[in-house]
């Protein structure tokens, strides 16, 4: 329960966002990041709903590939 | 020096040129570890005198029976509609055949309860029935309640309350090294607990209890490298901890997310199922937030001196009859050990939570083709602990 999935943000309003992975959009709380600069294309790590750390693009991808190999991205 | 994105080829290979020190217990207490390492098929890929154990990863596993016999009771007999994480719906409780043991079983005879995937949901759902009273079931480790602390702290309506069965991973372990019948002998830590609460949480492994520690990622290649590095611990006899997932965890992880979680909850001595109670091992909500306690808002309605029959129910706390969750959840043995395993208990129809959750140790090697012999035995893993 603790996974959390890499999500690339699409748009920011607020602590609100838009944010993709892997075809599925979502929106997603910027809450516990808000002391963070983050802008749309950014990658943040998704936990219930709530971005809890901000990563490369390089991580997002080796993470997406492991989770679609796994077939937990469903 | 491979990095963490090396590939996990490269990783066995320096691990299988180490020197060896002998047979290695490694305890890992997080489900997303257990499924990487189990789906990975790592135990067969590693030397044989590296033991990979499952512990204490699995939240809907210890969540305490008595928690989610509350939540079916409010949920069948109070005027609710009750919200909790999917995982929690099909973990059994023991009660008599006739009564819904699962919140499952609850929704299925008319009880209003509802699966959400993010607690912003259990708000919203509150927002969108004003004249309902909303109960959320927030189970989960360290890095779920950070996002229940946020869901409070942004400000949710008066019909929302919360049933808080939050626990914190380390004391468990330190429970386990205290009580002198730890099964291990070194530790990778959670990477996305430690991504939130900050991987020095984990020194006191290496320093009051000198085992190596490394936090680890969720790709083999991190894993690989956190064994690698507490191998090499282990052969220089230069127990420390190691941060195998930089790429998200920091010594002291999201300062923000701790300061919120701090704000809405504070720690308290907590039940963990089929164990019992663990000192400092759970979260419950600060004062300022108690108007939002779902124990204070309607538990309390239902206490032993109204309702016998809740005092009277057997096993109270306890695992279901048979099961040896609780052997399993302390990594003492290996869920092809227990009798049930794959014959009464099977994802389909679980006896256990630990094959209830996605994050639970029997769940995952079922679903990963491991199978009990004929002796209920596997022995590679568990002749070690025979």
């Amino acid at each position: 329960m603790c996974l959390a999935i890499p999500m690339q943000i699409r748009t920011i309003d607020g602590y609100i966002a838009i944010a993709y992975a892997k075809g599925i959009e979502r929106e997603i709380s910027l809450y516990l990041l808000q002391d963070r600069a983050l802008a749309p294309g950014d990658f943040v790590l998704v936990h219930v709903g709530y971005a809890i750390q901000k990563v490369s693009t390089a991580d997002a991808e080796a993470s997406w590939n492991l989770y679609d190999e796994m077939q937990m991205l469903r | 020096m491979p990095g963490p994105h090396d590939h996990a080829k490269s990783w066995l290979t320096r691990i299988a040129a180490l020197p060896r020190t002998g047979k290695v217990r490694i305890l890992n207490v997080c489900g997303g570890h257990e499924r990487t390492i189990t789906h990975s098929g790592m135990r067969t890929a590693l030397p044989d005198d590296i033991e990979l154990i499952p512990g204490p990863g699995c939240p809907v596993c210890i969540c305490p029976e008595e928690d989610i016999y509350d939540a079916i009771q409010l949920a069948l007999n109070e005027d609710v509609m009750l919200v909790a994480f999917g995982d929690m719906l099909r973990v059994p409780v023991n009660v008599p055949k006739r009564e819904p043991r699962s919140l499952e079983q609850a929704k299925a005879a008319g009880a209003g309860i509802q699966p959400i995937a993010t607690p912003a949901a259990a708000a919203a759902i509150a927002r969108a029935h004003p004249d309902r009273q909303v109960v959320f079931f927030a189970a989960g480790f360290e890095t779920t309640m950070a996002p229940v602390a946020a869901m409070l702290a942004e400000g949710v309506p008066d019909n929302l309350s919360v049933l808080l069965s939050g626990r914190l991973t380390w004391p468990a372990v330190a429970m386990l090294l205290d009580s002198g019948e730890a099964a291990f002998d070194a530790l990778v830590a959670p990477g996305h607990v430690a991504t939130v609460m900050g991987a020095d949480e984990w020194q006191f492994v290496p320093q009051q209890h000198g085992l190596p520690c490394a936090v680890a990622g969720f790709t083999p290649a991190s894993l690989l490298a956190a064994f690698h590095s507490i191998l090499g611990q282990l052969h220089r006899r230069q127990p420390a901890l190691d941060n195998c997932y930089p790429e998200s965890v920091t010594a002291g992880g999201n300062s923000l997310a701790k300061s919120v979680l701090a704000r809405v909850m504070r720690v308290t001595d907590a039940k963990w199922r089929g164990i019992g109670m663990i000192p400092a091992s759970g979260f419950t909500l600060q004062p300022a937030y108690s108007a939002h306690d779902a124990r204070r808002r309607f538990i309390s309605k239902t206490t032993a001196a109204n309702n016998p029959a809740k005092e009277a129910r057997k096993r109270i706390g306890e695992m279901p009859p048979g099961c040896d969750c609780a052997a399993v959840v302390l990594g003492k043995i290996s869920p092809t050990q227990c009798a049930l395993y794959g014959r009464a208990c099977t994802p389909r129809d679980p006896v256990g939570p630990c094959m209830v959750s996605d994050e639970g140790a029997c769940r995952i090697w079922w679903a990963n083709g491991m199978r009990a012999d004929a002796t209920g035995r596997k022995p590679d893993i568990d002749a070690a602990r025979a």
